[in-house]
């Protein structure tokens, strides 16, 4: 029922509208972050159960040389195997009519005599491959939709050297390619890569590959351990050439949608919480202050019977309506932004469905924390309001003692203008709520700091990536690891003006208990166009049996350069060796490591071969040089710089760059909201003050002057503060967000500072306007009538 | 009684002054067509109840409001129709505001209140000088929630008058004060028109202030009445009530 309380609270809440919606604004970008980003890791991880359990995503995967299909009775017999599945997968060079540059990509086989127990297809579009049939492909949504590819399309792939034309029957998605990207590439490139399947049998002959597999997926059966199942796995490939078994946890495609979780999770609490943080101390401000003009009637309140209890559910519920509001439109918001972002998704993770998911326990969270928040900032000014006295509270409140200020009495009064000292005596006189506010705008001129922080480390990835180490063109791919020559042969493809060879080559590196399956490059000493990169910003020479890592493998290793690790090769000879690590590289794709490809193919014992070449090719023969590579059976697959870096922009560059804005917008609305809050509390606290000002003579600038002054003051020194504050959460927030596949690095620029900066002042500046605006409203009269 | 000078033009008139808040049937006449002279250097009292007007014509004379009809000038110069501007500048250069709760700027020591209006006037006295006319040199350093309710009224005596205003506006000075520490205050401005001959004007509903001003009005319903003109005015200490 509403009393007369309520309606009260009602008109009080009209009358304070702007600065109460000033806190439920900053409450609700809070919330909108939380209630969006909870919202997403429920989507995708729903998303990915729903599909894993459907589709029978494997637990333990497994490539191998060349298996003959007896053995799977062997594998599937094996403790802890539920099910087992084996195929065969095979590289591709692609020749689609409207791509100027071939593509690649990677061929599985559907087995035609047996069903498939485990990573089942889902058909989007077309059909499946039933039945007999030649020259049938089913083609990844993602590759499908970059190249508008659909049912009854053709496309030539060159399979083992051959050409041969295929038909699109299908559109489909499997979960083990929820993130489809080129092995070892941290980055999307679905125009010029994708996944296709192909009929066994068909698959098989073009291949050679009659009879035999060589690759597995198991499923684990409940209680078997994971670890055991790798290790039995793996004892009984290696004569087969087994390249390592490994849990979900190394999946390429599923530690891309971890990652994306844990980034997610980073945020949805980093940032709510600095918001939240704030909305309290706005709350306590305005509600002190509200508490502080209504001083009179809660004393009339109190003297007509009303007790404490009532009287200070009464202003918590002024705080609570905030929070109603605030968290009505955090959720609005937060699913609004939801949705989009789960659109964005699409380019990234390929799901049957994936579809927006509102957290509701985050809802229920967030109105817990919200009230937590405005509780927390009302409480003091409820405990006021309990603790006066009516008779007190009558009285008019006698004037508020100040002292000289700190700089007077280090005897620099006179160099301080009168209103400068005013607001140095004010600030000295409330350190609390001077502090107070301080810390606010510090922490809304640091929140600017991070979304632009995560904005200028995504570009400094980007120049550093494709600038500093790629110098290539191009990187081609040989099908298979040929001879030195083959770098020679591509040396003769037009416009082709240097070239390097390369060699890849799977291992695993163990120091101590730890270990991981990486590739290891070899590069040639010295190289020009794809070069290894040091922590200090040079080049890193690799030579004679130096072992060059990442940082990100040396922590994942726990080594430091000088340590030595065990290197496993598992392929060909599977040697093993033990090298100590020379250096660390930069690398903000995650893991890897280098040595000189001479050393590396001592190592391997397999004579001079190489995996590919990188190339600079000159500009005006990039059309033949193109045509050209489209024509070389060899040539297994080719990465276009160019292609990559545009591929980047259009996906995660835009999807970062989304974020980015929505981040910085609410960075700058809580800006605002704090500046704003603070200006209007002041014009409230100090109205008589002014007034008396204007009535003595002095024109509205020169009390706009006082009026601002404190809140210049105040904005000076918390400019500064926040800046360094923001640097701080920028890197704790980065730091911990980054993964083994995507490493952040730290980069604040100038022009991060001076956003944040100008932000900061443009809100101050405006929110200074408007209180002054307000000085046209200020009751002259009425102000002299009030003692207070 | 002596033979009267020529008689100087009065420094404030007022001809049908009316002021009426809001409109239709919520409109409230506070002053109903007032007529005034107020020569330069007197001590007026204006008496009247709570709601008589008293305080609306204090507030046109001191440029803080304006009329709705009639015509008010100061040395013939139309208050009634200045602008934003020229009401600031005719109340930092020409009107001294002494109000019932001082208002005083309580970040600011008494020095320090007077002084900031004498930074902007023309030719102040110094706030020391004014300090010294109420009688407070001693509480110069002192800041208002240091002071007495009759030291604060006496530090906003010494801050209207230190601008040498050449109308002094008192808005029941002593209401907010106990009777000793009010004749304190009245003696105060008594003694400021007498020196400096400022054109005072006193508002007040306690009758017994009427002693003390060379004119005395009575104020009702928005209506203004010459009561009498002392030719003796009292001075302060002669007053008990």
């Amino acid at each position: 029922m509403l009393n007369l309380l309520d309606l009260k609270l009602g008109r009080d809440l009209r009358a304070l509208k702007s600065q109460a919606l000033a806190v439920a604004l900053v409450m609700a970008c809070g919330l909108a972050m939380m209630i969006m980003t909870r919202s997403l890791i429920q989507s995708l991880d729903d998303a990915r159960a729903n599909y894993y359990e459907k589709h029978r995503f494997a637990e333990v995967f497994a490539e191998l040389k060349r298996a003959p299909e007896s053995l799977r009775q062997q594998i599937a017999v094996l403790p802890g195997v539920a099910a087992v599945e084996t195929g065969i997968e095979v590289s591709v060079t692609l020749d689609l009519p409207n791509l100027a540059v071939p593509a690649s990509g990677l061929i599985n086989a559907v087995p035609e005599r047996r069903p498939v127990v485990l990573n089942q297809l889902y058909l989007r579009r077309g059909r499946l491959l039933e039945g007999a049939g030649t020259g049938e492909v089913l083609v990844s949504e993602a590759f499908a939709e970059a190249n508008a590819l659909g049912p009854g399309d053709e496309i030539a792939a060159i399979l083992n050297g051959r050409r041969q034309e295929l038909r699109v029957v299908g559109i489909v998605l499997a979960p083990q390619y929820v993130f489809e990207a080129r092995p070892g590439s941290a980055l999307p490139d679905n125009q010029t890569f994708g996944i296709f399947w192909m009929r066994e049998q068909e698959l098989a002959e073009a291949f050679n590959l009659q009879g035999a597999f060589n690759e597995v997926a198991v499923s684990l059966a409940p209680g078997a351990s994971e670890p055991e199942v790798i290790a039995a796995l793996d004892r009984l490939l290696k004569p087969y050439g087994g390249l390592g078994a490994y849990g979900r946890s190394e999946h390429p495609s599923d530690i891309r949608v971890d990652d994306e979780i844990r980034v997610l999770e980073g945020l949805s609490f980093g940032f709510p919480l600095v918001f939240l943080s704030v909305a309290a101390f706005m709350t306590h401000s305005v509600m002190s202050r509200q508490i502080a003009l209504q001083r009179e009637q809660i004393a009339i309140l109190k003297a007509f019977g009303f007790a404490n209890r009532t009287i200070a559910w009464h202003f918590i519920k002024f705080a609570l309506v905030i929070v109603v509001v605030g968290t009505a439109l955090g959720t609005a918001g937060g699913f609004a932004l939801g949705r989009q972002l789960v659109d964005m998704y699409h380019l990234f993770f390929r799901f049957p469905v994936l579809a927006f998911e509102p957290a509701t326990g985050a809802i229920v969270g967030s109105l817990v924390a919200s009230s937590a928040a405005a509780l927390l900032g009302v409480a003091s000014a409820v405990r006021k309001v309990v603790r006066l006295s009516p008779a007190q509270a009558m009285r008019p409140e006698p004037p508020a003692s100040f002292r000289p200020a700190l700089a007077e009495r280090l005897g620099l009064a006179r160099y301080l203008a009168v209103s400068v000292r005013m607001a140095l005596r004010n600030i000295e006189r409330k350190p609390w709520q001077a502090g107070f506010t301080c810390v606010a705008l510090a922490m809304a001129t640091g929140i600017l700091i991070i979304p632009n922080a995560f904005r200028d480390g995504v570009r400094h990835i980007l120049d550093f990536q494709w600038d500093t180490v790629q110098r290539q063109t191009a990187t081609v791919s040989l099908v298979e690891p040929g001879p030195l020559r083959a770098a020679h042969d591509f040396a003769q493809l037009p416009g082709v003006i240097h070239t390097e060879p390369f060699r890849t080559v799977l291992v695993e590196m163990a120091a101590g208990h730890r270990s991981r399956r990486l590739a290891m490059h070899g590069l040639v000493n010295q190289g020009d166009l794809n070069r290894v990169i040091g922590l200090d910003g040079r080049p890193l020479t690799v030579r004679g049996r130096g072992l060059i890592i990442s940082e990100a493998l040396g922590e994942t290793l726990g080594i430091q350069p000088g340590d030595t690790v065990t290197i496993r090769v598992l392929q060909g000879k599977r040697r093993e060796v033990t090298l100590p690590v020379g250096g660390f590289s930069q690398d903000f794709a995650g893991i890897a490591s280098f040595m000189e490809l001479g050393a590396l193919n001592r190592l391997l014992g397999e004579g001079d071969q190489i995996s590919g070449a990188f190339m600079s090719v000159a500009g005006g023969q990039w059309e033949a040089f193109l045509r050209a590579l489209k024509e070389t059976p060899q040539a297994a697959g080719v990465v276009i710089k160019d292609a990559m870096r545009q591929s980047f922009r259009q996906t995660t560059a835009e999807s970062i760059g989304l974020i980015q804005v929505i981040y910085s917008t609410f960075a700058t609305v809580v800006a605002f909201g704090i500046v704003y809050n603070s200006a209007r509390i002041a014009l409230s606290e100090r109205s008589r003050e002014l007034a008396t000002l204007r009535v003595l003579g002095f024109s509205r600038s020169d009390v706009g002057r006082v009026l601002v002054g404190e809140l210049v003051l105040l904005a000076a020194v918390a400019l500064p503060l926040g800046l360094w504050l923001g640097s701080g959460m920028a890197g704790l927030l980065i730091a911990s967000i980054n993964t083994e596949t995507v490493r952040l690095p730290l980069v604040l620029s100038s022009s991060n500072y001076a956003y944040a900066t100008l932000v900061i002042v443009l809100a101050t500046t405006l929110s200074a306007w408007v209180a002054c605006r307000k000085l046209h409203q200020l009751d002259l009269v009425g102000a002299l009538k009030a003692a207070e | 009684m002596a033979a009267s000078p020529p008689p100087d033009p009065p420094l404030v008139v007022a001809r049908d002054l009316t002021k009426t808040y809001g409109s239709g049937h919520a409109a409230v006449q506070a002053l109903r067509g007032v007529d005034l002279d107020l020569p330069a250097g007197e001590l007026v009292v204006l008496l009247g109840a709570s709601g008589s007007g008293k305080s609306t014509l204090l507030n046109l004379i001191g440029g803080l409001d304006q009329p709705t009809h009639g015509e008010l000038l100061y040395r013939g110069w139309d208050v009634a129709q200045a602008d934003e501007a020229g009401l600031t500048a005719y109340r930092r250069d020409v009107v001294g505001f002494v109000f019932q709760f001082y208002n005083l700027i309580a970040s600011l020591t008494a020095r320090e209140n007077i002084a900031l209006i004498t930074e902007v006037s023309r030719r102040p006295m110094s706030p020391d000088e004014a300090l010294d006319l109420v009688g407070l040199t001693n509480r110069a350093d002192h800041f208002p929630a240091q002071l007495s309710g009759g030291e604060q009224q006496r530090v906003a005596i010494a801050r209207a008058i230190a601008k040498r205003p050449e109308l002094l506006l008192c808005d029941e000075p002593t209401g907010a004060l106990d009777v000793k520490t009010g004749m304190l205050v009245l003696e105060a401005i008594q003694r400021i028109n007498r020196d400096i001959g400022t054109l005072t004007l006193v508002i007040t509903h306690n009758a017994v202030l009427a002693e003390m001003a060379d004119r005395v009005f009575t104020m009702s319903d928005g209506r203004l009445e010459l009561a009498r003109v002392n030719s003796h005015p009292r001075p302060v200490q002669e007053l008990s009530w």
